[in-house]
């Protein structure tokens, strides 16, 4: 699951949480109810990274624009590298262990030698004829979520 | 409500200047930005006392820059403003300037595009406390690999027909003595070297230095001071937009292109087919295709094979990016937007030598900045 938001005024869903309001109507923050979206949809486009400022992920990694099943855009890392043809593809979200520092404004720790007791929100590609499998995240972590 | 004072008070570009674009150098921008003044001033034939008025376009120098720089022409007292909008700060300078003219309040308005590059571009929206999934994963030549991907899929396009856009930029780029990149290229040195999907390094923009002026006036300026009117070129339409919401596959830079295009061609009364020579916000190459289709120059997917058949080729039916572009012209942030309405004017007056494109006679100048802002000049000469 993903942790998203919906809009009691206007009904849209949006991800991420947002803290300030309603970017459709502008409904105030309080009108803003957490909602869990799954962490599920379809691959729009597919971009693999070579070259990254920061050491983690390692290069080559592969960045996709997956539209979920419950409505919002994101984009997000996969967990195996992909080209075009995974266009369409269903994917599903999983956590990670990753080693180091996060590439995220959230992720302060200095200590980059751990390995392994991290964990990131990445997503598969679901092989076709496994699309009835649930999403394999076993705890709804909030965007950018770190252990 | 959108009124358009430009169609009230008719309102022109009548001096344009530069300083080279390059990489980041020992050069002050208070150097930059007076070649680019002293050169505008020189082609307008006015003197700066006859100046009413200046805005800079910036986003990197931080606060204060405009009279540390301009008081070096003389201290006139004048009213200075920055003008910040990311990428299309210059665009938004050059807005600024029709407004003032357009107005009434002012006949003749500095338009100046300056910027030196640091170590970040520190955007604001980082630092909004809206925490995404993707991080840093995601920078500027991902997000526009993501939509080179989701374009080719869509229309059954390759990766060597988008690079075709940066092999025609960069061969203009070679006759621009301004531009960062003078070297003509191969398609494949352009295949080589890939950054993100099929985004390789010459199909990103260099992010260097320079400076850009634009010189706006009235009419009753150009009589007043006796100025060439047959160099003189008007701006029919200034327009400015920012992202609304769009769902998935309306492409969100391109869907605000339209938006504030639409508006472009309807206050300056032309049609997408009048445009001979445009100036669009390639930061990336996938960009102009993007952008070519979402001004209405053609259909969606059709924009690869006109640029394979020449069509935006200097002499083609719509010159695109002659300057080069920001692929190779270069990509300095605030001078960007008034380098692309200088290269416009000297298009429509006739005067850009072996880049001209022949009988131009209306013109587009088109940005994008992050946030997102997107900012529209239709140019025509009289």
């Amino acid at each position: 699951m993903l942790l998203g938001q919906r809009c009691q005024d206007c009904g849209r869903v949006a991800f991420p949480p947002d803290p300030y309001g309603c970017e459709q109507c502008g409904a105030t923050p309080d009108r803003l109810a957490s909602v869990d979206l799954a962490a599920r949809g379809r691959i729009r486009a597919v971009a693999t990274v070579h070259r990254h400022h920061h050491p983690e992920p390692a290069t080559p990694f592969t960045v996709a624009t997956v539209v979920l099943d419950d409505g919002p855009m994101l984009k997000a890392v996969l967990v195996a590298n992909a080209d075009d043809r995974a266009v369409g593809a269903t994917v599903r979200g999983m956590t990670v262990p990753v080693s180091g520092r996060l590439d995220r404004p959230d992720d302060d720790s200095t200590d980059d030698s751990t390995d392994g007791d991290r964990v990131d929100l990445r997503f598969e590609i679901v092989p076709e004829g496994d699309a009835a499998t649930p999403p394999s995240v076993g705890t709804p972590p909030a965007a950018g979520m770190t252990s | 409500m959108s009124r358009n004072l430009l169609s009230e008070r008719a309102t022109y570009v009548v001096g344009i200047g530069l300083h080279p674009y390059q990489r980041r150098s020992a050069t002050t921008y208070v150097t930059l930005g007076l070649t680019a003044a002293r050169q505008a001033l020189a082609d307008a034939g006015i003197a700066w006392t006859d100046v009413d008025a200046a805005y800079t376009g910036t986003a990197l120098l931080g606060m204060g820059a405009s009279r540390i720089m301009l008081s070096r022409l003389g201290s006139t007292g004048i009213p200075m403003t920055q003008v910040e909008n990311a990428s299309a700060s210059g665009s938004s300078a050059v807005a600024q300037a029709c407004l003032d003219v357009a107005s009434g309040r002012s006949d003749v308005v500095l338009a100046l595009g300056v910027d030196k590059p640091r170590g970040g571009l520190g955007a604001a929206p980082g630092s909004a406390g809206i925490e995404n999934l993707e991080g840093g994963t995601v920078v500027p030549f991902t997000h526009f690999a993501l939509l080179a991907s989701e374009y080719m899929t869509a229309h059954g396009i390759t990766a060597e027909q988008v690079a075709r856009v940066a092999l025609k930029n960069h061969r203009n780029g070679a006759n621009n003595p301004n531009a960062q990149r003078q070297k003509q290229r191969t398609l494949d040195e352009i295949l080589s070297e890939p950054i993100s999907g099929s985004m390789t390094r010459l199909q990103c923009c260099p992010v260097g230095e320079g400076s850009a002026a634009v010189i706006v006036a009235s009419g009753d300026a150009i009589d007043r001071l006796g100025l060439d009117r047959s160099r003189a070129v008007r701006i029919l339409s200034s327009t400015t937009r920012t992202e609304r919401l769009y769902g998935p596959g309306e492409g969100i830079d391109a869907a605000l292109t339209a938006e504030t295009a639409a508006l472009a061609f309807d206050q300056a009364s032309i049609a997408p087919t009048d445009i001979d020579v445009l100036e669009v916000h390639d930061a990336f190459s996938i960009e102009e295709l993007l952008y070519t289709e979402a001004l209405g120059l053609c259909q969606p997917g059709e924009a690869a094979s006109l640029v394979e058949s020449g069509a935006f080729d200097l002499g083609g039916r719509c010159a695109v990016s002659p300057s080069g572009g920001l692929l190779a012209m270069g990509h300095p942030i605030g001078p960007t937007g008034t380098g692309q309405v200088a290269e416009i004017t000297r298009q429509l007056r006739g005067e850009a030598g072996i880049r001209q494109q022949p009988h131009a006679r209306t013109g587009l100048a088109h940005m994008v900045g992050i946030g997102a802002v997107c900012v529209v000049h239709v140019l025509q000469k009289q």
